[in-house]
């Protein structure tokens, strides 16, 4: 019996497959591991992308059927950012005075980034802090704090545009006689903006809570004890073992929120304000490829200069990342 | 020893309960960083709340009255909007839709996550920084920029290295694959931070006793990184959940053509009328199931590393 389970147990590819990895080494079985991820993301992230890439070196033909003209080059790069590019999405009514448009959507998501992240931050902060506290009913405040992120982006917009609407809603009447808003806010740029950016805080901040809170729920609670035996002030305790622990999460969270919060395109159009009163570069992009031009080409150019200008922002994360890495690891 | 304490008492009620509590706090401050806490929390659930109940208030509303104004109660009340929004349309099939969707994409994302972040954060090998990179680079670009290629591949207008794949438009592939691979770099970021944490001690100590390296990742490292895990498993299934670009796109407007919540509640607005009393009731109902998942999810949250897991 012995001798026959013997070769029947290395025959079953599981078992063999499982010694087989034992004997790699640590590298041959890191690129192993790393294998399914990176077939995904060929075939459906670095494969479209380096289609699309090529599409935004080749001309836009709007009335041919294929809808791509002769090889270009670089020309609808240059074109875009000296603003050559007649065919881009424009808003109907130029309130700018004739800023030109790439440049006004560039302000909008720069800015729109920075003060949503700034306050989801400190938000999350505050709401993690609650979520992580042991007490009875932690648990529905917990569900209370995230149910925000569980609202679909369409019914965000909706909430919004109604609590903003003049006839509907009764948040623009006070914030008008206070002189913050003018008399229709949705079709005012200043305005809408304003409203995108709190609906977007308002729905996001959960997301930073929750990652803030797994970086808090990992740190080992000994800590904390040894630091009150010590007579460290809950500020010192913060500062000291919670901030230098739960900082690479936050910055994963943090580097995940200012690359969303600049591809920022959903919230403005179901918020009813519309990329024509608050352009983002994503707005021009989705505007450009699917709207009444339909050009293809300047599409692609402004999505890779969109990826170009989130790479730039992001690379000041990495370097953050890579010094706090450095502290903490090695 | 009762004229001692009388004075005492008297000042005590003229100084009133307010100034009472501020000389407790000082000798407890315990109370004050307890009354923070709270005013704190009760801030923050207004915050998040209000908004929520508002929506319930339009819900609750009569459908042709919300245009004249919706205040802290319903302007008019009309609960049937809740059976409505089940007869206009099979909003319940929309609902299935999504939630395959969700549960598919963040099993698959959890999975290959779990293997990558398992590299990244735990193993040294060449070339793991710029790898790290052009995960994350893909984050950087607007969906848009993926879609025509993708659009144009599920729907068999391109082959792919030669091959046709199955026509993938209206199915949950079409919708499942691409999402994946748009919250894969979160999800590999996340756990690749947290796998990154354990001590290497543990992981030695389970391989000594005879563990396999995969059983190490399932057995040691992932239940110690319990509260990554589920938080990354949390954002990945409401983000699919509520998907507007992809999962609206790539499939059809009818429910049986795999459509998404978003379709079933934009149904809601037709050309001559928008029911935002349908839409709102929608929202609700379809808010549910993503509220039960966290409340069951949400109690993996809590520290994995005691001390005792520590002490090696």
């Amino acid at each position: 019996m012995a001798t026959d389970q013997q070769p029947s147990r290395s025959r079953n590819p599981i078992k063999r497959g499982l010694a087989w990895m034992e004997n790699l080494s640590e590298e041959a079985y890191a690129y192993l591991l790393l294998i399914p991820a990176f077939l995904v993301l060929a075939v459906i992230a670095f494969w479209p992308l380096w289609r699309t890439f090529k599409l935004s070196l080749f001309e836009d033909d709007l009335f041919g059927a294929a809808k791509v003209g002769d090889f270009v080059g670089l020309q609808n790069y240059i074109d875009v950012l000296t603003n050559q590019n007649s065919l881009l999405a424009r808003p109907l009514i130029d309130l700018t005075g004739g800023t030109p448009f790439f440049r006004q959507a560039l302000l909008v998501t720069i800015a729109f980034a920075v003060i949503s992240v700034v306050f989801e931050t400190l938000i999350g902060f505050g709401q993690a802090y609650i979520m992580a506290k042991e007490y009875r009913g932690r648990r529905w405040v917990r569900v209370a704090i995230i149910l925000p992120w569980a609202i679909p982006i369409v019914i965000q917009g909706m909430l919004f545009y109604l609590l903003f609407n003049p006839s509907v809603g009764f948040l623009s009447g006070p914030l008008q006689s206070m002189g913050i808003f003018g008399a229709n806010p949705l079709t005012d740029s200043t305005d809408a903006f304003i409203i995108t950016t709190v609906a977007d805080i308002w729905k996001t901040s959960a997301f930073m809570a929750l990652l803030i809170l797994a970086g808090m729920q990992s740190i080992d609670k000994s800590l904390y004890d040894v630091a009150e035996v010590a007579g460290a002030s809950p500020w010192q305790r913060f500062r000291h073992i919670t901030l230098p622990l739960i900082l690479p999460a936050l910055l994963v969270a943090m580097l995940f929120r200012t690359i969303d919060a600049m591809r920022v395109y959903g919230i403005i159009e179901a918020s009813g304000a519309g990329c024509g009163t608050v352009p983002s570069l994503s707005c021009l992009v989705v505007d450009t490829m699917f709207g009444s031009t339909q050009a293809y080409a300047s599409a692609a150019t402004v999505a890779f200069i969109t990826a170009i200008v989130i790479g730039i922002a992001i690379s000041v994360y990495l370097l953050a990342l890579k010094f706090s890495s450095r502290g903490s690891y090695q | 020893m009762s004229h001692d304490t009388q004075p005492a008492g008297s000042s005590d009620e003229e100084q009133g309960p307010f100034t009472n509590w501020v000389d407790s706090a000082i000798k407890n401050p315990k109370k004050v960083y307890r009354a923070m806490f709270a005013t704190v929390a009760i801030f923050f659930l207004f915050t998040t709340l209000f908004p929520l109940y508002w929506l319930t208030m339009i819900a609750f509303s009569d459908g042709s009255r919300v245009s004249e104004g919706v205040g802290l109660l319903p302007t008019g009340f009309d609960p049937s909007s809740f059976i409505e929004i089940f007869q206009q349309v099979p909003f319940h099939l929309y609902m299935f839709n999504s939630l395959v969707f969700a549960t598919l994409t963040t099993v698959f994302v959890l999975l290959v996550a779990s293997l990558a972040g398992y590299a990244f954060g735990r193993l040294q090998f060449r070339g793991k920084r710029p790898m790290m990179l052009g995960v994350l680079v893909i984050s950087f670009f607007p969906p848009a920029a993926f879609f025509i290629p993708l659009f144009q591949l599920f729907n068999q207008q391109i082959s792919f290295l030669g091959i046709t794949p199955p026509e993938l438009y209206s199915t949950p592939g079409g919708v499942v694959i691409p999402l994946s691979a748009v919250f894969l770099p979160l999800a590999i970021f996340i756990l690749t931070t947290f796998y990154g944490q354990i001590p290497d001690g543990l992981e030695d100590a389970a391989r000594i006793e005879g563990t396999t390296r995969l059983g190490a990742l399932f057995r040691v490292i992932i239940p110690l990184s319990a509260p990554g895990v589920a938080t990354a498993g949390i954002l990945t299934f409401i983000a699919v959940y509520n998907e507007f670009f992809f999962s609206f796109l790539m499939t059809g407007a009818a429910a049986q053509d795999w459509a998404p919540i978003v379709d079933g509640i934009i149904s809601y607005r037709s050309q001559f009328q928008v029911r935002y009393d349908l839409m709102a009731a929608a929202s609700i109902v379809a808010v549910l199931p993503v509220a039960t998942l966290v409340v069951i999810a949400q109690e993996k949250i809590v520290s994995g590393l005691t001390s005792g897991a520590l002490k090696e």
